[in-house]
């Protein structure tokens, strides 16, 4: 068990030195993830002008969407095209021979970057409500703890579902298609262009069914207050933990499997 | 003495798509794709004692890296079995990882961003190597391969040769018995291959680990390896001592000449077997040992406005020396 | 003055035989026309859906209503289409270029460094992006139930190749910002965050961005221009105003780009 501490220690470590070479790409990233809840914000607040949509005024939008952008920031997963590149350009090969298995080094990697960009993320969130009233959460430590469980899980949610997509990488070429199709989806069912109760009842009871809510929804209901009744909190928790172990298992199948596939085909 | 690494009878074949080129070719295939069975490794049996440093050599696409890629446990094998450091290289798991070491020439493993002593922290945290013993193996590997100036540079600032150097300390901090390198002198200048191989000789003279490398470059053989097992088009030709090899191989230099006036290719002739001439470019074979002499006489003889005595290519060789095995 | 034709002439041979080289390369990867078309299909219905849940909850968008912003949708696609068939292949790569050193062996060519840069790579497929763009643009204009007038429609083509030239310049600007920050590897994703903002009328942001939009980073003129020049929102004195600011745009990036070149040719490179 040590010994998997001291692996991880210097895993994460290894990922931040490097991340600490890339200050200007990363912040480049991070503007890119600010601009769509930026941009839907804009419009709800367009359009919710001096009332209110579906229980939401103006201050509502606000809170909703800087939370999104914290809680994506927290739970992006980018793992799927590295994957799909070290499968076409020959770099999975060392990996391979390592001792460990290599999703070690991307939860680490994940783990370094979310630290530094989730971080830097709430600093400037905090930063903003110092002049922004309508930015203020309610004072609320016990909500806020419940919200970075959830954002943890929810972070698993969405590692092991990029990775296990990722990995068909070695059946087809098609890896960011399929990313991207998941992402499409995610824009509604994961709240990221609105909050989940604005979408057709329809669409949220086949939503509530599926992990996208889990990813992101959940967590960000639970910093807004959204997120009521003892229920709920039951409710969403055990949706979050069940999601997660049936994409860990899904991870852990697709990747003997192709295993399997990629020492008869080679890379 | 058990050996260190046995293959007997492996074989390896791929289903690739074929396509014919031009534009007419590109709409075919898009519409009915063609596929043919490729063969890269065909029935491919030898045995590597402990402590031996053996030499894959061929052309490019020969079966050299697959056949070390399934020693390595990467690939499975169509047909055939093998034993490396007693166990079977794709269910070895952990315990065999740990045990070998796999350096590619044109892949990086060293973390691109930060000096190499972050990567071979990196390492013995992976391979949970005591720390004492990692020290001690560490300093080892950088007195023996001179770099200790290398180490808080990023590797990105490092040469080619001076890389190579820090993967191969890397790749040999946890100490492994067998040791996989493939195409380990590609692309570097003369100085760094020569030192690369030094270390090599060096370290499993000191060790005793077994070495296997692939190359298209004999000098590598000739410097390094005390057998050298020649493969083409997927199958072994040869499997000895490098002296017999030498005494078997075209016993040619090859002497590429750049003339000036109207030198004809009688004229030439005169000097050694022409194989090409295409005014004002010619290349002739002379006799090994009668290299020197005879670009010599050539100069003194001929208009030369250039001249290069080159080892005939390997692909050359190996089609002339084994026309009648293939 | 026969030396204009010729290099006129000399430039469409070199354009023929990129295109050329690109259509053989492209149709070797089967799937790669079908997924193109899936891609698309999928994110405009994306798009659409988006659009669909704002307006359930409206039915205006900073006073236009559901198929005016249908039609600036298609516009919006139309564009991507052109950006991903030509610009991001293009000049998109001018960042890794002068990071790796290959622009060296774009400036010893005899043709001009800029023009060959934009245009040597094309990824054909994403055309159909345009296709579907306009379209979609087509039929929403149906929707609307205005028929556009001659004058609309020049004020539409002028306006849409303004929005073209722009998105050129902002292309070449932001890639001449790779010969100072050499380092940054993704600068062209500053290009895609704020051009996701052209999604919808400029007229739906509040008032900060709206002014952003028009007069620093002009998105309002990219899309919103054209998409209003076409259901006659606005009139050929917009058409002229745009086309005023896409020539301005060429001209002060194409000096940023020698500026830049100069740099980099004397800095060694």
């Amino acid at each position: 068990m040590r010994v998997w501490w001291r692996r991880y220690a210097a895993l994460v470590r290894s990922a931040w030195l490097v991340d600490l070479q890339y200050p200007a790409a990363i912040a480049i990233w991070m503007v890119w993830n600010v601009t769509e809840p930026a941009i839907a914000l804009g419009i709800w607040w367009s359009i919710a002008g001096s009332g209110t949509v579906q229980g939401y005024a103006r201050d509502d939008f606000v809170r909703y969407f800087f939370a999104v952008t914290l809680i994506n920031q927290l739970t992006l997963a980018w793992d799927a095209w590295y994957i799909d590149r070290w499968v076409r350009e020959g770099e999975l090969n060392f990996r391979l021979t390592r001792p460990i298995s290599p999703v070690h080094e991307a939860v680490s990697d994940n783990i370094a970057y979310k630290l530094r960009t989730g971080g830097a993320a709430l600093v400037l969130w905090i930063a903003v409500a110092c002049f922004w009233p309508a930015a203020r959460l309610a004072w609320d430590p016990g909500r806020w703890a419940l919200a970075a469980l959830a954002a943890v899980l929810a972070a698993g949610i969405r590692f092991f579902n990029g990775y296990a997509t990722g990995l068909l990488a070695f059946w087809t070429t098609r890896v960011s298609a399929l990313m991207e199709l998941q992402f499409g989806i995610s824009l509604f069912l994961s709240g990221r262009i609105a909050p989940l109760s604005f979408l057709p009842p329809a669409v949220v009871s086949v939503a509530g069914v599926l992990w996208f809510p889990y990813m992101l929804a959940f967590p960000v209901e639970i910093l807004t207050g959204a997120v009521h009744t003892t229920a709920d909190y039951w409710h969403g928790f055990a949706g979050q933990v069940a999601w997660l172990v049936a994409w860990w298992l899904l991870y852990v199948l697709v990747w003997h499997r192709g295993l399997k596939r990629y020492g008869a085909v080679g890379g | 003495m058990t050996p260190a690494v046995v293959a007997e009878h492996l074989d390896k074949v791929y289903r690739v798509k074929v396509r014919d080129p031009g534009l007419g070719g590109a709409l075919r295939a898009l519409v009915h794709p063609r596929y043919e069975e490729v063969r890269a490794v065909a029935d491919v049996s030898f045995e590597v004692g402990r402590g031996e440093i053996v030499a894959f050599l061929g052309p490019n696409g020969a079966g050299k890296t697959t056949t070390l890629k399934m020693l390595a446990g990467l690939l499975y094998p169509t047909a055939g079995r093998a034993s490396v450091a007693g166990f079977t290289p794709w269910t070895g798991g952990a315990a065999f990882k740990r045990r070998i070491a796999l350096v590619l020439g044109n892949k990086q493993q060293l973390l691109w961003d930060l000096p190499p002593e972050e990567t071979f922290q990196l390492n013995q945290a992976i391979y949970n190597i005591p720390l004492p013993l990692y020290r001690q193996r560490h300093d080892e590997l950088v007195e023996l391969l001179g770099l200790g100036p290398l180490l808080d540079k990023p590797v990105r600032q490092l040469s080619l040769g001076e890389r190579m150097k820090c993967e191969l300390t890397a790749a040999l901090l946890h100490g492994p018995e067998i040791l996989f390198l493939d195409e380990p002198t590609l692309g570097l200048d003369v100085i760094a291959q020569e030192s690369i191989r030094g270390f090599l000789e060096t370290y499993r003279g000191r060790f005793g680990a077994t070495v296997l490398l692939t190359s298209h470059y004999m000098a590598d053989v000739t410097a390094l390896a005390s057998r050298v097992l020649i493969i083409n088009r997927g199958r072994l030709l040869y499997d000895g001592a490098l002296h017999a090899l030498v005494a078997r191989l075209s016993p040619t230099k090859r002497i590429e000449v750049v003339l000036g006036d109207s030198v004809t290719r009688d004229r030439l002739a005169a000097f050694g077997e022409v194989q090409s001439f295409q005014f004002p470019n010619a290349t002739l074979d002379v006799p090994r040992e009668e290299a020197t002499v005879a670009s010599a006489r050539l100069l003194a003889a001929l208009p030369v406005l250039d001249l290069s005595i080159q080892d005939p290519p390997i692909e050359e060789v190996i089609r002339t020396a084994f026309e009648d095995a293939s | 003055m026969s030396e204009a034709p010729q290099r006129v002439a000399g430039l469409a041979r070199v354009l023929r035989a990129l295109l050329r080289l690109n259509a053989v390369e492209e149709l070797q990867y089967r799937a790669n026309f079908v997924a193109s078309v899936i891609g698309t299909v999928f994110s405009m219905a994306t798009a659409l859906l988006t659009l669909g849940l704002f307006f359930r909850h409206t039915t205006r968008l900073g006073g236009w209503d559901y198929w005016e912003v249908v039609v600036l949708l298609g516009i919006f696609n139309a564009l991507t289409g052109v950006i991903e068939a030509v610009l991001r292949p293009g000049i998109g790569g001018l960042a890794s270029e002068v990071r790796s050193g290959k622009l060296d062996l774009v400036l010893t060519r005899p043709v001009d460094a800029q023009l060959f840069v934009s245009f040597r790579t094309l990824d054909i497929w994403r055309f159909s992006d345009v296709v579907f763009g306009l379209a979609l643009a087509g039929y929403a204009l149906v929707r609307v139930g205005r028929v556009p007038s001659l004058v609309d429609l020049v004020a539409f083509a002028v306006t849409f190749g303004a929005a073209v030239a722009l998105v050129y310049a902002m292309w070449v600007a932001l890639m001449c910002l790779a010969f100072w920050f050499v380092a940054v590897e993704n600068i062209s994703v500053l290009f895609d965050a704020f051009y996701e903002a052209g999604r919808y009328p400029v007229s739906a942001y509040p008032g900060a961005l709206r002014f952003i939009f028009v007069y620093l980073l002009p998105i309002a003129w990219v899309t919103t221009v054209p998409a209003g020049a076409l259901t006659g929102r606005f009139g050929p004195v917009t058409a002229l105003v745009a086309s005023g600011l896409a020539l301005g745009a060429l001209v002060l990036t194409r000096a940023l780009w020698r500026a830049a070149l100069r740099r980099y040719t004397s800095a060694g490179g």
